[in-house]
């Protein structure tokens, strides 16, 4: 990993306090990053679910997206789930959803991975 | 260090802002003495070791230039330790700065040479080695002192200061006499012997062989800059061939890459010569002295980059925000002039009808507004770009077949024409006072849009905010694939 990626982890690890996190280190110095048991609101079943995503060698230049959540999620009122979610496809070993929030305005320096989880997961409880 | 260090030549880099700044504080008119500190990044390379100004901090009169127990003025002890400290913390080099009278000429004075005995032994412990130094100027002069770890004592050979009218800075004023080729006879009544002598005395690198930097690397041979570095991942192939200058239907392998033959299209893959070999072969046909360093792999890679860190100007003609996003780190990190060359043909995705035509030549020069700060580098590509095939196509941004953009050789002429007449008249010394911009030109309309530049106050590569890349050299983390 490079030292702005392992930086960006770290990061989310303080973020997102109590919750496990899978790092896997790909092949360009960039990881491939899975925070678990996120509360995903009331809207969802199951209500929590893995969040994926990677993070690739050149960030803070790089935007981090899409993120991934874990395939069997649906909206407990039956509704399709909302444009934004897309697959499932494979993903990092697994079959999972996707979510494309892509920044426009990404400042490097400024935006990190973890805020972007943030923002993300903020998406997902409010969408 | 090494004692291999002892026999490199020491240079100092500065952008036309800090020298502006420096000057203002050392030369008010008022006949004496100033002082303060530049910070500056590193570069080491077997063409030498560059020291690079990241920052002036000036010394306030009377308060941290102050009259010395030995000598006439000194830098207060305070001022030393806090500036030093700052310099130790984010590995960065200590050059204390002072001027003296006189023009064309200076040396130190034996106060100050008996100064940096007592000092500098123990500035290299506070700052963990540095190097660490003194430079002292005249209005047109430049001598250092540079000590190193291994307490080596290094003279400043010169001071280049960079911009739209670069210039050099030496101790004394140089005698040079010239052998120029006759062949540039009518070239040097532009720019004369002088600036002929110049160009063959540069290291330009060209990132991208393609259509553009063919173009490029042909008029650079040609020109008679001495030194090139051609770096390209790609070997040529039939759609190529219409586009890049010099190329031989043998380059690409007759054609073969196009067989519907399995087995024959393979080959013909692996005999298709790299677009650097074809580049260096067009480049020495252009000029028999030429040194020409071909670099058949991706400048995204660490050990390619390192190629280019010591060149004297960078072009870029390559269309991946991965290697734009290279060059504007080698720019800014580097202290290096450069131009991004660039030509885009926008159709319709459906119908495949043509919307736009531009090709566009954006000068960076450190300190001038970055691509970052401009919007010419995307987040979102760089983040596709660094996915495998597979994952885009799995993520869907590939869909169906990867299908090439248009592109042509005239468009790619126009970009890399103005870019070689801005390197050309910035390298002579006969641009007339102009901004830096970018430029934008739409061959349809017949119409030339100027860009003027943003420059953002916290970039990460070219503002002075904490943990900018600006000026770290070698004490910085270029974005290179691991």
């Amino acid at each position: 990993m490079t030292p702005a990626v392992q930086a960006a982890v770290t990061e989310v690890e303080q973020s997102f306090p109590g919750h496990r996190l899978d790092v896997t280190p790909e092949s360009q110095g960039g990881a491939y990053v899975i925070v678990h048991d996120l509360n995903l609101g009331g809207r969802y079943a199951p209500a929590t679910s893995w969040i994926g995503f990677l993070i690739t060698f050149q960030y803070p230049y790089a935007d981090v997206y899409p993120h991934f959540v874990q395939a069997d999620l649906k909206r407990i009122d039956g509704a399709n789930l909302p444009s934004g979610f897309s697959g499932p496809i494979a993903w990092n070993g697994r079959q999972a959803l996707q979510i494309s929030r892509r920044s426009n305005r990404w400042t490097a320096g400024v935006d990190t991975a973890a805020m972007k989880l943030a923002k993300v997961l903020n998406w997902i409880r409010n969408v | 260090m090494d004692q291999k260090r002892v026999k490199k030549e020491w240079s100092l880099v500065m952008d036309e802002r800090l020298y502006g700044e420096l000057r203002a504080h050392l030369f008010p008119d008022d006949g004496d003495e100033h002082g303060g500190v530049i910070i500056a990044g590193l570069a080491e390379t077997e063409r030498g070791i560059r020291l690079l100004a990241r920052q002036f901090v000036p010394a306030r009169g009377g308060v941290d230039f102050v009259p010395g127990k030995r000598g006439y003025r000194a830098l207060a002890g305070r001022f030393v330790a806090e500036v030093a400290g700052r310099c130790a913390d984010d590995g960065l080099v200590y050059l204390a700065v002072h001027n003296h009278g006189g023009t064309d000429s200076v040396q130190f004075s034996h106060d100050d040479m008996a100064s940096h005995l007592r000092g500098y032994p123990a500035l290299l412990d506070i700052t963990h080695g540095g190097p660490v130094g003194a430079l002292v100027f005249a209005h047109n002069a430049v001598a250092g002192d540079i000590w190193t770890d291994d307490r080596q004592r290094h003279a400043l050979h010169h001071a280049q200061i960079l911009g739209l009218h670069p210039h050099r800075l030496y101790p004394e004023p140089l005698a040079v006499a010239k052998f120029i080729d006759p062949m540039y006879e009518r070239q040097v009544r532009l720019f004369g012997e002088a600036g002929q002598g110049l160009l063959g005395d540069l290291k330009v690198g060209v990132i991208g062989a393609g259509g553009g930097g063919s173009l490029l690397l042909q008029m650079l041979a040609r020109l008679g800059v001495g030194h090139l570095v051609a770096v390209d991942p790609d070997r040529m192939d039939i759609t190529n061939y219409p586009r890049i200058v010099g190329a031989r239907r043998r380059d690409i392998a007759w054609g073969m890459g196009t067989s519907k033959n399995r087995i024959i299209k393979l080959l013909g893959a692996r005999l298709a010569r790299p677009k650097v070999h074809v580049a260096r072969r067009v480049a020495r046909e252009a000029n028999p002295r030429v040194r020409f360093d071909a670099l058949y792999g991706n400048v995204v890679d660490a050990a390619v980059a390192r190629h280019l860190i010591d060149t004297d100007f960078l072009f870029l003609a390559t269309d991946t925000m991965q290697s734009r996003l290279m060059f504007n780190a080698l720019v800014h990190q580097y202290l290096i002039p450069g131009i991004q060359i660039g030509a885009k043909v926008q159709a319709d995705p459906g119908t495949g009808a043509v919307d736009d035509v531009f090709a566009v030549t954006r000068l960076v020069l450190p300190n001038s507004g970055c691509l970052l700060c401009n919007g010419a580098i995307s987040s979102a590509q760089l983040q596709r770009e660094a996915l495998s095939e597979g994952e885009r196509r799995r993520q869907r941004y590939i869909e169906g077949e990867d299908i090439s953009e248009p592109s042509v050789i005239t468009l790619n002429a126009l970009g890399a024409s103005q870019a070689m007449n801005d390197f050309l008249f910035i390298s002579t010394g006969l641009l007339k006072p102009v901004q830096v911009e970018h430029i934008l030109m739409s061959p349809r309309e017949r119409t030339m849009e100027r860009v003027r530049l943003q420059q953002e106050p916290g970039c990460p590569m070219c503002s002075l905010s904490p943990g900018s890349l600006y000026g770290c050299g070698d004490r910085g983390q270029l974005p290179c694939r691991q």
